[in-house]
C-alpha cells in the first residue's frame, strides 16, 4: 500500500514511544475490581504460594495479545468479525454468548468494586450503585468517553503505588523469588478456584477483543504492527508487574497476620505501609476510578462485537432508532449488573471473585476459536502462527480446561 | 424456495445411489439480475474437493441431499470460471455494499428458488430471519409463530444481486449485468457515506476501484476527518493525482491537515499551476474569506463582445465548475463589474461587454471572517461572492456550497456552546439535558457532599482528639454552609447563563464593556444576592439552632462574601471566556459553569471554617 516513496518509520525510542496506547490501556483495564480483589485474595489467602502461577502465566498473555493485536492487523476487522466470517452463525452465536457471559460478570464485579470502594467513604451501596450505573450510562451516551476515560485511567494508575507498598513492606526477597520459581500447590478447592480466576482477570476473554478492536480502529498495517506488538506485549508485562506487586504485598502483610479479605477495608490495609492512615482513602479512590473505567469500557466492548458478529449498526454517534441492538446490549448489561449487585446482603468481595472464575472458565474456549483463525492460511497469510506460539498457547487452553474440570468434579462430589 | 444455510453439507448422491460427497458450495454465473447456479461444489473423501457443472450432473435437489444424474465413474469436474462467484466463499457471512440502502451489510444467508428447472439466486439475506436460521431452523420457526401470535410477521430482508457490490472479491474483471448497481456508480456523496462505515483496510480497497475523478469528488464528500486519514493511506502518486482533480479549496483544507512532510512532498509531485494555486490558498487563515474561496474564476474584459466570451467560456469552462457570474476585469484584474449567464444567453453575440456589466458588485476581503461572508451571500441571494484585495484585485470567488457548509458550522458551534452537546441523541439523551445542563448545581453539590462525607470522620476524629473548639466550630459551619451551598451553585449557574447569552449574541468587540464596567454592573447584582443569602443564612441558622446563636452573624458574613465573590470571580471568568471567544477559541459552556459552581463551592466551604474558627478564637479570647 505505501509506496517505496513514503519516509520509512525506523524503530527509534520516539516511534515506539509514540505508539503507546492499545496495549497499555488494554492491559492496564486488567486491573480492575475484579483483578484487584483476585490478586489480594491470593496474597493474602495463600501469601506467596501463587507467584509462580504468574511468572508462568506472563509469556502466554504476552502471546496471546500479540495473537489478538496480530489478527487485527493482518486482517483489518475485529475478532468478532473473524470468527463470523470462519465459523458461520451458530457458533459465532455461542461465541457472542460467552462472551457477554465475561462481560456481564466482569461489569456485576465492577459495580461491586464501586460499593465497596464508596462503603469505604460510608456511602450505602444502595446510593452508590445507582448513581454510579447513571454516570456510567451517560459517559457511554454522551460519548464524550475519551476525555473522561484519560482522567479515569490517570486516576486508575494509583495503583502503581502497589510497586511501591512492595518495597515499603520489606519482604524477604529470597522467599519471593523461591516462590516465583517453584510451584507450589495447595489441593484445596479454593486454590483451584482461585487459580482459575487468577488465569481469568489476567488473560480476561474481553480484553482480546477490546485490544483487537483498538488495533483495526488505529488502522495499524502489517508494517506498523511490528512496532505497535512491542506496546503490546510491554502493556502485558506492566500489568503482570503490578499483580505479582498486589500479591507479594498482601502477601507479607496479610498472610502472616492471618487477616482474610472479607471487605475492601482489609485489601486497602496493605498499602498502609505506604499511606499510612490514608491507605483506605488511596485505595478506594483506584478502585473506584478502575470499576468506573471498566465498567464504561467493558459493555461497550461487547455491544461493538456482538453488533459486528451480526451485522448490525453499531457506533456512538447512532441514536437508539438507528442502532437499536448496539444501544440495548450496553444498557441492558450496565443496569443488569448493577441491579444485581443492589441484591441485600450480597457480599461484594466474593462477587468480584467468582466473576474471574467465570472469567477463567469462557477463556480457554475463545482461545480455541482464536488458535483456530491464527493458524489458517487462507485467512491470516503468512502470518500464521509459529510452532513456539502454537505449543505455549495450547497448553494454556489444556491446562485451564484441565483445572476446570478438576473444579467442577471437586464442587460435585463436596471435596473440599 | 432454498437457503444455503440448509443446503451445506447435504450428501451429494450419484446416479447409482452412493454417496460420494457433502455439498461445500454453489457457484453462480454473473452477468444477470437473478443469477444462475451453474456449478457444485463438494467434499470428497478424505475432503477433497470437486466442482461439477450443475446443468450437465445435477438431477434434483430436494431438501436432504442433491441426486445427480450419472454414475460417479462418468462425472467430468470442472473449475471455477474467472466470472464465477462462489456463495460460500465469497459472500456468506462476509460484509456486502447494499448499493440501494446505502449500507454495509453481512450476508446471513443466500436464498435460491428454481423457475423453469433453473436454479437462480434470488438475493442475500442481511435480516435477523438469516440469523435465526442459521442457529437452527427451529429457532426461526418458533420466533416466527411467536411473532405470528402478536400478529407480526418475521420479515426477510434480501438484497437482489444487482445491488450487491462486493467487499472480499474484486469484481471489476467480471461481466457484470448491465442494471447492476456498483459502489462507484453511486452519486459521490453516496459513497462518502458507504466508505464511512466500512473498516480502514476495506476503505482503502473500495477506493482503488475509484478512478481519479470519481475519487476526488468522493473524498470531497466526507467528513474532514476521514479526509486526511484516506489521502495520508494512499500513495504518494495517486493522492497528488486525485487532489489535483479536486477543488482547489477542497484540495487545500485536506492538505493543510496533512504533516508538513506528506503536504510538501504532495504539493511537488502536483502540476506547476495547481500547486501554486493551492499554495496561495494554504496562505489564508481558516474560517476566513481566504480560506473557503477557489481562485479559479472565470474573467473576461471590457472590451470583448458577448460571442468572444461564450467561445472563451467554451474553452475555459469545461474546467470549471460553477460559472454562474462572469467577473470583469481590468487588464491588471481588478474587478471592474460582473455580468451573469442570463446576460450572455439574452443578448446579441455583437453586444460589448460594457453595456452589460453591472458595476455594483458586492465583495469581500481575503481576511473577512467566513460567517460574514456566508451572512453576506445569504443577504444578498448571491451563487457566489468575489474576494478582492485592497487594491480590487480579483483574488478567488466563494461559491454557494462553501457558503451553505459555514452557516452549517456556525449553527452547529452556537448549538454546542448552548448546549454542549455536538450531536442531539435522542429522548433518553433529554434526561443527560435536564440533569447536566439544567441542573448541574445537583451534581456538583453531591460531588461536595460525597467528599466531605470522605474527610469527615477521620478529620473528626483528629478534631476530637485534639479537643480545640476552633475546628469544631469551623466543621459545624462548614455543614452548615454544605446545606446552604445550592443557593451559591444557582448564582454562579446563572451567571455562566448569561455570559453564554452574550456568546451566542456574538457582540462586536468595541460593543462590549470594559471589564471594569462589566464587574462594577456585576457586583451590584453581587451585592444584592449577598444580602439576599445573609438573610437566608440567618434565617436557616434561627430554625436549626433553636436560638439566637450568636455565630449566626459570622456565618451570615461568610455567606454574603462568598456570594459577592462567587458573582465576581465568575464575572472575571465570564470577561475572559468572552476574550476566548473571540479569537475562535472553543469555549464550553458547561465547562464555565462547571468551574465557577466548583470555585464557589471550595470559596464558601472556605469562608465558612475560616469564621468558624475565627469566631471560636474570639470566644475564647473574650472568655479569658
Amino acid at each position: 500500500m505505501t509506496p517505496a516513496t513514503d519516509t520509512r518509520k525506523r524503530m527509534t525510542l520516539f516511534a515506539v514511544l509514540a505508539l503507546i496506547g492499545p496495549g497499555i490501556i488494554s492491559a492496564s483495564a486488567g486491573n480492575d475490581a475484579g483483578g484487584i480483589s483476585t490478586y489480594s485474595e491470593a496474597g493474602a489467602r495463600y501469601g506467596y504460594s501463587m507467584l509462580w502461577m504468574m511468572l508462568a502465566m506472563t509469556p502466554a498473555f504476552m502471546i496471546v495479545q500479540e495473537m489478538a493485536g496480530r489478527m487485527g492487523a493482518v486482517t483489518g476487522k475485529g475478532f468478532a468479525a473473524l470468527i463470523r466470517e470462519r465459523f458461520g452463525v451458530r457458533l459465532t452465536f455461542g461465541a457472542m454468548l460467552m462472551l457477554l457471559g465475561s462481560t456481564a460478570a466482569t461489569t456485576i464485579a465492577e459495580f461491586a468494586g464501586v460499593a465497596a470502594a464508596m462503603e469505604l467513604f460510608g456511602v450505602s451501596r444502595f446510593i452508590s450503585v445507582p448513581i454510579a450505573a447513571l454516570i456510567v450510562w451517560l459517559l457511554v451516551v454522551r460519548g464524550s468517553f475519551q476525555r473522561v476515560e484519560k482522567v479515569f485511567l490517570a486516576l486508575s494508575s494509583v495503583f502503581i503505588a502497589y510497586v511501591v507498598a512492595v518495597f515499603l513492606a520489606g519482604p524477604d526477597w529470597g522467599e519471593v523469588g523461591r516462590a516465583l520459581v517453584i510451584p507450589s500447590i495447595v489441593p484445596d478447592r479454593d486454590f483451584i478456584a482461585l487459580s482459575i480466576g487468577l488465569t481469568g482477570t489476567t488473560i480476561a476473554p474481553w480484553m482480546q477483543f477490546l485490544l483487537q478492536s483498538n488495533i483495526v480502529d488505529k488502522g495499524t498495517t502489517v508494517r506498523e504492527w511490528k512496532l505497535a506488538r512491542w506496546d503490546v506485549m510491554i502493556g502485558a508485562v506492566v500489568a503482570n508487574l503490578i499483580a505479582c506487586a498486589i500479591i507479594i504485598t498482601t502477601g507479607t502483610i496479610l498472610h502472616p497476620a492471618g487477616i482474610q479479605i472479607t471487605g475492601a477495608e482489609d485489601a486497602a490495609r496493605a498499602l498502609a505501609p505506604l499511606a499510612g492512615p490514608y491507605a483506605e482513602m488511596l485505595f478506594s479512590v483506584g478502585l473506584l476510578s478502575a470499576s468506573l473505567l471498566a465498567a464504561a469500557v467493558l459493555p461497550l466492548t461487547s455491544a461493538y462485537a456482538i453488533c459486528e458478529a451480526f451485522g448490525w449498526e453499531a457506533g456512538l454517534d447512532s441514536d437508539w432508532s438507528e442502532a437499536p441492538v448496539f444501544n440495548g446490549i450496553y444498557t441492558f448489561v450496565i443496569i443488569t449488573s448493577a441491579a444485581i449487585i443492589l441484591i441485600p446482603g450480597l457480599n461484594l468481595i466474593a462477587i468480584m471473585l467468582i466473576s474471574q472464575v467465570v472469567n477463567g472458565v469462557l477463556l480457554p474456549f475463545l482461545l480455541i476459536f482464536m488458535m483456530i483463525i491464527i493458524n489458517d492460511r487462507t485467512i491470516m497469510g503468512r502470518h500464521v502462527n509459529g510452532r513456539f506460539n502454537n505449543a505455549l498457547a495450547w497448553m494454556t487452553i489444556v491446562v485451564v480446561i484441565a483445572l476446570t474440570a478438576v473444579l467442577m468434579f471437586m464442587t460435585a462430589l463436596g471435596i473440599d | 424456495m432454498f437457503y444455503l444455510t440448509r443446503m451445506l453439507g447435504k450428501p451429494v448422491v450419484d446416479a447409482a445411489g452412493e454417496i460420494i460427497g457433502e455439498i461445500s458450495d454453489i457457484a453462480i454465473a454473473t452477468g444477470e439480475v437473478f443469477p444462475r447456479i451453474t456449478s457444485l461444489a463438494f467434499l470428497g473423501p478424505e475432503k477433497t474437493p470437486f466442482m461439477l457443472s450443475w446443468r450437465k450432473f445435477v438431477d434434483t435437489l430436494d431438501d436432504d441431499r442433491i441426486q445427480l444424474n450419472a454414475e460417479r465413474s462418468a462425472l467430468r469436474f470442472s473449475y471455477l470460471q474467472p466470472d464465477e462467484v462462489l456463495l460460500a466463499r465469497d459472500l456468506l457471512n462476509k460484509q456486502i455494499v447494499d448499493t440501494q440502502g446505502m449500507k454495509v451489510v453481512r450476508v446471513n444467508d443466500l436464498k435460491l428458488s428454481e423457475s423453469r428447472n433453473q436454479l437462480r439466486l434470488l438475493g442475500a439475506e442481511v435480516g435477523v430471519r438469516g440469523i435465526l436460521r442459521g442457529i437452527h431452523p427451529m429457532v426461526e420457526r418458533v420466533a416466527s409463530a411467536a411473532l405470528a401470535l402478536f400478529g407480526r410477521e418475521l420479515s426477510e430482508n434480501l438484497i437482489a444481486w444487482n445491488y450487491m457490490d462486493l467487499l472480499e472479491r474484486d469484481l471489476s474483471h467480471v461481466r457484470l449485468s448491465v442494471t447492476h448497481k456498483r459502489l462507484h456508480e453511486l452519486h459521490p456523496a453516496d459513497v462518502a457515506d458507504v466508505l464511512e462505515q466500512l473498516g480502514p483496510g476495506q476503505r482503502a480497497r473500495v477506493f482503488e476501484h475509484l478512478d481519479n475523478a470519481q475519487a476526488a469528488l468522493t473524498v470531497a464528500e466526507l467528513e474532514d476527518e476521514f479526509q486526511a486519514d484516506l489521502i495520508d493511506d494512499l500513495g504518494d502518486q495517486r493522492a497528488s493525482d486525485i487532489l489535483e482533480e479536486m477543488d482547489p479549496d477542497d484540495a487545500a483544507d485536506i492538505i493543510g491537515d496533512l504533516s508538513y512532510d506528506k503536504a510538501e512532498a504532495l504539493l511537488r509531485l502536483m502540476g506547476v499551476n495547481e500547486a501554486r494555486t493551492v499554495r496561495s490558498l494554504l496562505g489564508y487563515r481558516e474560517k476566513t474569506a481566504g480560506g473557503i474561496m477557489t481562485p479559479e474564476v472565470t474573467t473576461v474584459t471590457e472590451d470583448m463582445s458577448v460571442q468572444e466570451v461564450v467561445s472563451s467560456l467554451r474553452e475555459e469552462a469545461a474546467e470549471r465548475e460553477g460559472i454562474y457570474y462572469i467577473y470583469v476585469v481590468d487588464k491588471d484584474r481588478r474587478l471592474e463589474g460582473v455580468i451573469s449567464l442570463r446576460d450572455l444567453v439574452i443578448s446579441e453575440p455583437n453586444v460589448l461587454v460594457t453595456d452589460l456589466l453591472s458595476r455594483d458588485v458586492t465583495t469581500v476581503g481575503p481576511d473577512d471572517d467566513q460567517e460574514f461572508v456566508a451572512e453576506t451571500m445569504s443577504k444578498y441571494d448571491l451563487l457566489a461572492l468575489p474576494v478582492v484585495d485592497e487594491s480590487g484585485r480579483l483574488l478567488g470567488i466563494v461559491t454557494v456550497d462553501d457558503a451553505l457548509e459555514v452557516l452549517e458550522e456556525e449553527s452547529a458551534e452556537d448549538l454546542a456552546i448552548a448546549t454542549g452537546a455536538t450531536h442531539e441523541r435522542g429522548p433518553l439523551a433529554g434526561l443527560w439535558w435536564w440533569l447536566v445542563r439544567r441542573n448541574a448545581w445537583l451534581l456538583v453539590w453531591g460531588i461536595a457532599f460525597l467528599a466531605f462525607m470522605g474527610i469527615r470522620r477521620p478529620l473528626t476524629d483528629e478534631i476530637v482528639a485534639s479537643g480545640e473548639p476552633g475546628p469544631v466550630y469551623g466543621m459545624m459551619l462548614m455543614s452548615w454552609a454544605l446545606v446552604l451551598l445550592p443557593l451559591l451553585l444557582r448564582t454562579a449557574e446563572d451567571l455562566s447563563s448569561r455570559t453564554l447569552a452574550e456568546l451566542i449574541e456574538d457582540e462586536d468587540e468595541d460593543e462590549r464593556p470594559p471589564l471594569g464596567k462589566r464587574l462594577a454592573r456585576e457586583g451590584g447584582i453581587g451585592l444584592a444576592t449577598a444580602a439576599l443569602s445573609a438573610l437566608v443564612a440567618l434565617g436557616f441558622v434561627m430554625l436549626t439552632t433553636d436560638t439566637v446563636h450568636v455565630v449566626a452573624t459570622p456565618f451570615a458574613a461568610a455567606t454574603a462574601a462568598a456570594s459577592l465573590l462567587t458573582v465576581l470571580i465568575g464575572g472575571m471568568m465570564g470577561d475572559f471566556a468572552l476574550r476566548r471567544s473571540a479569537q475562535e477559541k472553543p469555549v464550553s459552556g458547561t465547562g464555565l459553569a462547571i468551574t465557577a459552581m466548583l470555585v464557589g463551592s471550595v470559596v464558601y466551604l472556605g469562608l465558612a471554617y475560616a469564621a468558624g474558627t475565627t469566631w471560636a478564637a474570639a470566644l475564647v479570647l473574650a472568655g479569658s
